[in-house]
């Protein structure tokens, strides 16, 4: 990736020094709704995990619906066909060709016909599955337009960071939530199901990842330390957050909600305490929740210069960028 | 290879098997090399086909004779650090407008708020990934490493186009818009020279 | 199949020889071996030994995974030597449970039973050999397995950066093997790699060079059982895939003691570079580590069906075919990383042609039965068993090579549940099988048939209740590798676990079999499983001769059927 290859000098005295100076500040949990925004209640059953399931979550996303459509349609009977083929075959086999029922056996090793249908009839079905296959991938690629707003989500040991480069570029820590009677994940948050809007344990955050719902999203991943991967699986979405660089692909959610997703690439001590809560709004509260951030403007405005916008209270629950520049870094032209 | 001879004496058979045998260790090690040949050649592969939106490098005079073509395509700016490096680093601009072929420069803000002296190398990469091979670099602050001194803050330049060959690809037909991203990491630390001023080259710098 | 006994010249001398010769002492019989069988017999030993350790890992995985929220893992921390862990260095020793599980099943306890139990005891008997080419390096790649063992053994009781033990999976992917694990731990584990990596290379070299250079006078290639062709695919994809994996695990050795950054982006590294060379070995592993359960369960098959193999040149080639296209599809593991889109329908399509040729091998044994006359003997029991959850993981396996699904799919239990059915219901249910099969004529003692069959239904039912629920788990969401799920995953997650236990019950019959068979069960005959068995092993006593073959058995020109 970049060019020449650097030999570091004592690479990991440096990490050791720099990780006691970390600037990560743990985002205190407080009540965001003082800000003109209330975070919301998600629906039981919709984007997580329902009890017992047996098989995948509804889908909320347009590639979601298609890609469990190909599931469902092609993928799943066929596959069940062939398993049941195989096992008719077998109780056939045992049932006809026991030795009491045929205690001859024959010498047949040979049959060029049926060897050459069993090598390309697979390749047949093999062939009508790439069809869909092949075009649900061409169209998960399709680039985000131009104007698409574009957020950043950054993996981090052991919670993700979202930034809105488009809205004045704040930053927000999402940390998982901590469970009742067991110990603290997240020392400072507090513990889940003590608001209203909280949702099921273990993928529940305190500051969740806000989208504006019903149009495409550029979503671009990183990571700061590990790889970790994002996903959420109600949205048939799931892309890895690789150090040194960035990934970046299309998110579209249909309607407003709260849709869960769990760090799916092994990422340290508390991989599987680093969830991801997505929370799909319309365009309109959209836009209050972003001027409830310090430096939150919408299309280059700030709080104070849109007319009907909320008192710009800080919000003490994100992180501001600490930079001389935030203000003037505008929206997208 | 095909069939034994019958009667081998011990000999020669101990000589077949040790040729064999030293076949086999010598396929060995030549997979061995090829998994350390992979990395450069992984470089390699990289840089030529754009893959993992790896990004062109070209010189000034190559660049001078491309042409603008009036089609405009958007470019986004990202920047990055690793955890725990005490530098700030933001682009100077989230997106830029320009012409397929007309070159433009971008500006990265970056400063060191430690106390000791950090050299930095830049990692790099474009989204979409299929417009890497068109994005030419002419000159940026990602070839070498950047030493920053306590309290030192930079504008750091990147001299760019896209070339127009972009236009004639299927696979890029689509791309709107190319992200071009940095992420800062740790090279070398070390404490400032005795006797040295600290520089706050930083404030607000635009 | 070609190499039925009427066509050998069996030398009945050869039974007679074993007690004409000086027999070494115990150590050094046993640890300066150099006889295949004796090493074959050891390997078995150990691999026996590494799964009750690796599956005491799962089970304590699994007694975790019973209920959500942390139960046991404090405890097991105390094990592995932390004093009072908190709650980040319980969490880590999860971690190391995974990657323990998972290194110790593939290296040392799939690959040893495989390869060097069944390999070294019945390729040189089925070619015709006294022997390995090389039986003083056929040694000390034994040794240097267990070794490794040790060395990964003493990796879990050292610091691995936020616990005790390396806690990085199996694959021990950059930079959480790097930078993201200080300490000792992952030294150890690498170190572990390269010495069962060394030992398997030898290996691989050994039975190459046995299988071309030592076959009996008349055994053409084209006329060894199915198991050799196997052992001669599987040596290759060895000798091919492993120095990738050396090379890859020095170069994260280096990055992590030497200051290079091959996988680091601060330096200019790529930590997907490490993913694409560790998958170019680990999809090659796992053709490796089920190939040879194809040899054996083919041997099994016409062994039972008193017919020879169906398509026994089509067998042999779908073996090699699934080999080569092995080597070329080793980024349907990574397609989450970011890979471009015409990268990723490449490997789509690639990954969906190797259900061609296991297509091949699944209808060709269905076709050996196919007018066979069927005897029930447990090894067929457990064949038949190992076709059904073959094909059960193979067709789960097309579902996951579609780039677009695996985006819901990847890291899940889905994922989780295909490769156990290919592994742990593929693989090691052809070990059962083989072990049956082969265990008389190892031992000479027989073992009871009814313990052999009712271990397979425990296990049978055992194994299907832990995997089949992981589909439903992963379908619905839950990322593999975690200690604690949300509640919705409580009710499959505690099915798996009664399962676990069931088969856990399968394994006492098992042993309690084993135990049978040296206490009570009778002497097993040369041939013990009659007139379709055929190679060569069966013109052998039951156990065979310490040297066999010493005046080299002819095989007949006459070959074809």
């Amino acid at each position: 990736m970049i060019s020449g290859q650097t030999v570091r000098c004592a690479p990991r005295a440096a990490w050791a020094c720099l990780s006691s100076i970390a600037l990560f500040i743990a985002a205190p949990a407080l009540a965001q709704e003082a800000a003109g925004y209330t975070p919301m209640k998600p629906t039981p059953g919709v984007g997580m995990p329902v009890d017992g399931g047996l098989t995948f979550q509804h889908q909320y996303s347009p590639l979601g619906e298609y890609a469990l459509k190909i599931y469902n349609w092609a993928l799943m009977p066929i596959i069940t066909v062939i398993c049941l083929f195989v096992l008719a075959l077998l109780i056939w086999v045992v049932v006809r060709y026991n030795h009491r029922a045929n205690p001859v056996a024959s010498k047949t090793s040979h049959n060029t016909t049926i060897e050459i249908v069993w090598t390309v009839l697979p390749v047949l079905i093999l062939v009508a599955i790439a069809f869909p296959s092949i075009d649900l991938i061409a169209k998960q690629y399709k680039p985000a337009p131009k104007e698409a707003l574009t957020i950043k989500v950054t993996g981090n040991q052991w919670f993700w960071t979202y930034g809105y480069p488009d809205n004045g570029d704040f930053e927000v820590v999402s940390m998982m939530l901590n469970v009742p009677g067991q110990p603290e994940v997240n020392p400072g948050t507090r513990e889940v199901g003590t608001k209203p809007w909280d949702g099921p344990s273990h993928l529940e955050v305190d500051n969740r990842l806000v989208v504006p719902a019903g149009e495409p999203i550029r979503l671009q991943i990183t990571a700061a330390d590990v790889i970790h991967s994002f996903a959420v699986p109600s949205l048939w979405f799931k892309l890895d957050a690789v150090p040194g660089r960035i990934n970046e692909k299309v998110l579209f959610v249909e309607k407003p909600g709260v849709y869960y997703g769990q760090c799916s690439e092994l990422c340290g001590a508390k991989h599987g305490f680093m969830p991801i809560a997505l929370e799909a709004l319309p365009r309109d509260k959209y836009d209050q929740w972003v001027l409830t951030h310090p430096g939150g403007v919408i299309d280059g405005k700030d709080a104070a210069e849109a007319a009907a916008a909320p008192a710009a209270t800080p919000a003490v629950a994100t992180v501001p960028v600490d930079s001389p520049l935030a203000a003037s870094t505008g929206a997208a032209e | 290879m095909a069939s034994t001879a019958p009667f081998a004496s011990p000999d020669q058979a101990r000589r077949r098997n040790r040729r064999v045998g030293l076949i086999g260790l010598a396929v060995a090690l030549a997979m061995l090399g090829m998994g350390f040949a992979a990395v450069p050649l992984y470089r390699i592969f990289c840089q030529v086909t754009g893959y993992g939106g790896t990004t062109q490098r070209v010189d000034a005079a190559t660049a001078g004779a491309v042409k603008a073509i009036a089609h405009p395509i958007s470019i986004r700016f990202d920047a990055n650090v690793e955890r725990g490096m005490p530098w700030q680093f933001k682009p100077l601009q989230t997106t830029h407008t320009i012409a397929i072929g007309q070159r433009d420069m971008a500006l990265f803000y970056a400063k060191n708020t430690s106390d000791k002296v950090i050299v930095g190398t830049a990692s790099f990469n474009v989204e979409p990934e299929q417009a890497a091979p068109y994005f030419n670099k002419i000159q940026c602050f990602c070839f070498t490493s950047q030493t920053l001194q306590p309290g030192e803050a930079v504008k750091m330049p990147v001299l760019y186009y896209v070339d127009p060959a972009i236009l004639k690809d299927k696979d890029n037909k689509d791309v709107e818009q190319i992200t071009l991203s940095y992420t800062f990491h740790v090279t070398e630390i070390r404490d400032p020279a005795p006797g040295a001023k600290t520089l706050d080259r930083g404030g607000v710098e635009r | 199949m070609a190499t039925t006994a009427d066509h050998f010249h069996g030398n009945a001398a050869d039974h007679g020889h074993d007690h004409a010769h000086d027999h070494p002492g115990f150590f050094a019989r046993w640890f300066m071996s150099t006889n295949h069988k004796d090493i074959g017999t050891m390997y078995l030993i150990f691999a026996i030994f590494a799964g009750i350790i690796g599956g005491a890992f799962s089970g304590m995985m699994r007694a975790e995974l019973a209920e959500p929220g942390i139960q046991y893992l404090d405890t097991f921390a105390k094990w592995f030597g932390a004093t009072n862990p908190d709650f980040t260095t319980t969490l880590h020793t999860w971690n190391v449970l995974i990657t323990a599980h998972g290194l110790i099943m593939v290296f040392f306890m799939v690959m040893p039973a495989m390869i060097g139990g069944f390999g070294n005891w019945f390729v040189p008997i089925m070619i015709g050999a006294p022997d390995m080419a090389f039986p003083r390096m056929n040694n000390i790649s034994f040794w240097l397995t267990v070794a490794g063992f040790i060395s990964l053994m003493c990796s879990a009781f050292v610091p691995g950066g936020t616990g005790l033990g390396a806690g990085t999976g199996w694959t021990v992917y950059a930079p959480l093997s790097t930078y993201g694990s200080p300490g000792m731990a992952v030294d150890f584990g690498i170190f572990a790699l390269h010495l069962a990596g060394a030992g398997s290379i030898m290996g691989a070299i050994n039975f190459i060079t046995t299988i071309f250079n030592m076959r009996a006078p008349g055994m053409t290639l084209h006329k060894m059982p199915l198991f050799v062709w196997s052992v001669l695919v599987t040596a290759f994809l060895l000798l091919l895939s492993l120095p990738v994996l050396a090379a890859a695990i020095t170069m994260l050795l280096t990055d992590r003691n030497f200051g290079t950054t091959f996988f680091d982006p601060a330096g200019g590294g790529d930590p997907v570079l490490y993913q694409h060379l560790f998958w170019f070995f680990g999809h090659p592993e796992v053709y490796i580590m089920i190939l040879p359960g194809f040899g054996i369960i083919s041997q099994i098959i016409s062994t039972f069906s008193k017919k020879p193999v169906f398509g026994y040149l089509g067998m042999a080639y779908a073996m090699v075919a699934i080999g080569v296209v092995g080597f070329i599809v080793w980024a349907h593991h990574m397609y989450s990383t970011g890979l471009s889109v015409d990268v990723k329908m490449y490997f789509t399509a690639a990954t969906m042609i190797i259900a061609v040729p296991t297509g091949v091998k699944i209808f060709s044994w269905i076709a050996t039965m196919w007018g066979g006359s069927l005897e029930f003997k447990s090894p067929l029991v457990w064949a038949i068993g190992f076709i059904f959850l073959f094909t059960v993981g193979g067709v789960t396996g097309v579902v996951l090579a579609n780039g677009g699904i695996d985006d819901a799919l990847h890291d899940t239990y889905y994922v989780v549940a295909h490769f156990h059915y290919v592994l742990s219901l593929g693989a090691v249910t052809a070990l059962f099988a083989g072990f049956y099969y082969w265990f008389p004529k190892m031992s000479g003692r027989m073992h009871s048939e009814f313990l052999a069959n009712l271990h397979f239904a425990i296990f049978f039912v055992g194994v299907n209740m832990i995997f089949f629920p992981m589909h439903f788990l992963g379908a619905d969401g839950m990322p593999r590798r975690i200690p604690d799920y949300p509640e919705a995953y409580t009710y499959w997650n505690h099915f798996a676990t009664v399962g676990y236990m069931v088969m856990a019950a399968s394994l006492v019959v098992w042993l309690a079999n084993i135990v049978y068979a040296f206490v009570a069960g009778r002497q097993a005959e040369d041939n013990y499983w009659g007139e379709g068995a055929t190679t060569l092993e069966w013109t052998l006593s039951s156990p065979p001769p310490f040297h066999q073959f010493e005046t080299l058995p002819v095989i007949a020109e006459t070959a074809h059927p």
